[in-house]
């Protein structure tokens, strides 16, 4: 397993933060981050105060509390409902993002599109979040993507005089990268939903022809009709089972009917239901829904790394975090930046009481 | 090779930190692991009675996290005591909303410390109830 891949070093990656000369913009991109999990809203849903979270998110927090996280007004998992307007938002602000990002950060570079260097996978990358979106497109209804991808590898500066329908974030997926797993090589946006089918082969997603898709697009908007309705994703969110009331013969029926593992005792029956439940609705509530193979994948994965916990405790699981040669760089990282940080804060205040005794530290 | 939502979200604040560093008074002193970092915690100005003390906050943080709230203590062995503070238990434990009933996921471990912070500077008497 290659750990200094792209995916896993961008798994920790944030979206590169606008520069405080553009508080406006800072303010945009604030506001379209998830207080739960702080990213980027993924299956934006609001609940009845009128705050708004990743579906998952909101639905992981109200099975413990029935109050909204932000402003404490009860909420319940029934009063959840999809936020289409904020979830188009959110995808175009994704797109839009890297943009938006070289023109408030690189205003003085202007490079000619003929003169973009050689493509680094690193860099383009890191425009594209690995997004759950990502795996999801491919079974969606064909995004606009563009022709001109080869040009438009470099500066934001270079995008404006581009075709308007052209965008960086669908540019970058065409970079290759090899799985971290089987070593293939592959586009790195087809890299999510490859490990999620198991290493399998991902089909090429067929070449868009321009307006045509856009036109597309724009019905698939306004029909609503952002689900696929495809074999194997059925539309209807499951009702919860009363775990304490249900027989295990019962759990074991209801995760066959969805193909799933009904192997443990009471409480891993219960909890597993209670897991895939969590990640179908949640699925139900986005327009890059995954498909059921995907979703199965990411139980089992999660519930493999729990048991690997379990296993290994916290402790070594965390040190073996460390060990890996891209995480652990990073950890390193983080703490020469905390030890920095640490003795310029000692520092200071090593210099504030030499001034005087016991001068206090002040708030600057 | 896929990252607990718990890992990612505290590489985030740690990344955040990076970025932003600290308010002042908090400064991070480890993260020795992922999941368990420590910060120092000091009140500022001269109306606290905690004036030129630190202490040590110890958040250790569990897989369900930012769900679950993480478990917070000021630790106490040779080098850093707890604060005298009548929420504040002399092994560290600390009796605080926050950390039951009113965790919320959108809290951090930079606005634990906050709170944590604002707790002792309200504090006008040094009293230990337990
Ligand atoms: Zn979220
Ligand atoms: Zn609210
Ligand atoms: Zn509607």
């Amino acid at each position: 397993m290659d750990l200094n891949h792209p995916l896993l070093a961008s798994a920790v990656d944030l979206l590169p933060p606008f520069p405080s000369s553009h508080p406006q913009i800072q303010r945009l991109d604030r506001s379209l981050y998830c207080q739960i999990c702080k990213e980027l809203f993924s299956g934006p849903v609001s609940i009845p105060c009128g705050h708004s979270f990743c579906s998952r998110c909101i639905r992981g927090s109200l099975e413990v509390m029935k109050k909204c996280p932000s402003c404490n007004e009860p909420a319940s998992e029934g009063s959840i409902r999809r936020n289409r307007a904020l979830e188009e938002i959110v995808d175009s602000w994704e797109e839009a993002r890297p943009i938006i990002h070289g023109l408030t950060s690189n205003n003085s570079r202007k490079r000619s599109i003929m003169n973009t260097g050689p493509k680094n996978a690193f860099a383009a990358e890191s425009t594209k979040r690995p997004r759950k979106e990502s795996t999801s497109r491919s079974v969606s209804p064909v995004k606009q993507s563009s022709d001109k991808k080869e040009e438009i590898d470099g500066d934001a500066d270079d995008m404006i005089a581009l075709d308007p329908y052209t965008n960086m974030a669908e540019s970058s997926e065409d970079v290759k990268a090899s799985c971290p797993l089987c070593d293939i090589t592959m586009p790195i946006r087809d890299i999510s939903r490859h490990i999620d089918l198991g290493c399998q082969p991902i089909k090429p997603r067929p070449k868009s022809q321009g307006r045509e898709n856009l036109k597309a697009d724009w019905k698939k908007v306004f029909s609503g009709a952002g689900l696929v309705k495809g074999k194997d994703v059925e539309l209807k969110k499951i009702t919860k089972p009363n775990y304490s009331l249900a027989t295990p013969a019962e759990l074991r029926s209801v995760l066959q009917s969805y193909n799933l593992s009904t192997f443990g005792d009471k409480p891993a029956l219960a909890h597993r239901v209670q897991e895939w439940i969590l990640l179908y609705n949640s699925n139900l509530d986005t327009s890059h829904p995954k498909s059921l193979g995907a979703l199965r994948a990411k139980l089992n994965e999660a519930e493999a790394s729990r048991r690997r916990d379990k296993e290994k405790g916290r402790e070594e699981m965390a040190s073996e975090l460390k060990t890996s040669d891209g995480l652990a760089r990073y950890a390193q990282d983080t703490k020469g930046e905390f030890e920095r940080l640490r003795r310029e804060i000692m520092e200071r205040d090593k210099k504030r009481v030499g001034s005087g005794a016991e001068a206090p530290i002040e708030i600057e | 090779m896929a990252l607990r939502l718990s890992t990612k979200r505290l590489m985030k604040e740690l990344k955040d930190i990076q970025e932003k560093g600290t308010p002042a008074g908090i400064i991070p002193l480890s993260t020795e692991s992922v999941d368990e970092w420590v910060f120092l915690i000091c009140v500022l100005g001269d109306e606290t009675i905690y004036k030129g003390e630190q202490f040590a906050l110890r958040l250790i943080f569990s897989d369900r996290y930012p769900i679950d709230c993480p478990q917070v203590t000021f630790i106490a062995d040779d080098q850093y005591q707890p604060p005298l503070h009548p929420h504040v238990y002399s092994n560290g434990h600390i009796c605080a909303s926050i950390f039951g009933n009113e965790w919320s996921p959108v809290l951090t471990a930079v606005s634990i410390c906050i709170t944590m912070q604002s707790m002792l500077a309200s504090n006008k008497k040094k009293e230990r109830y337990v």
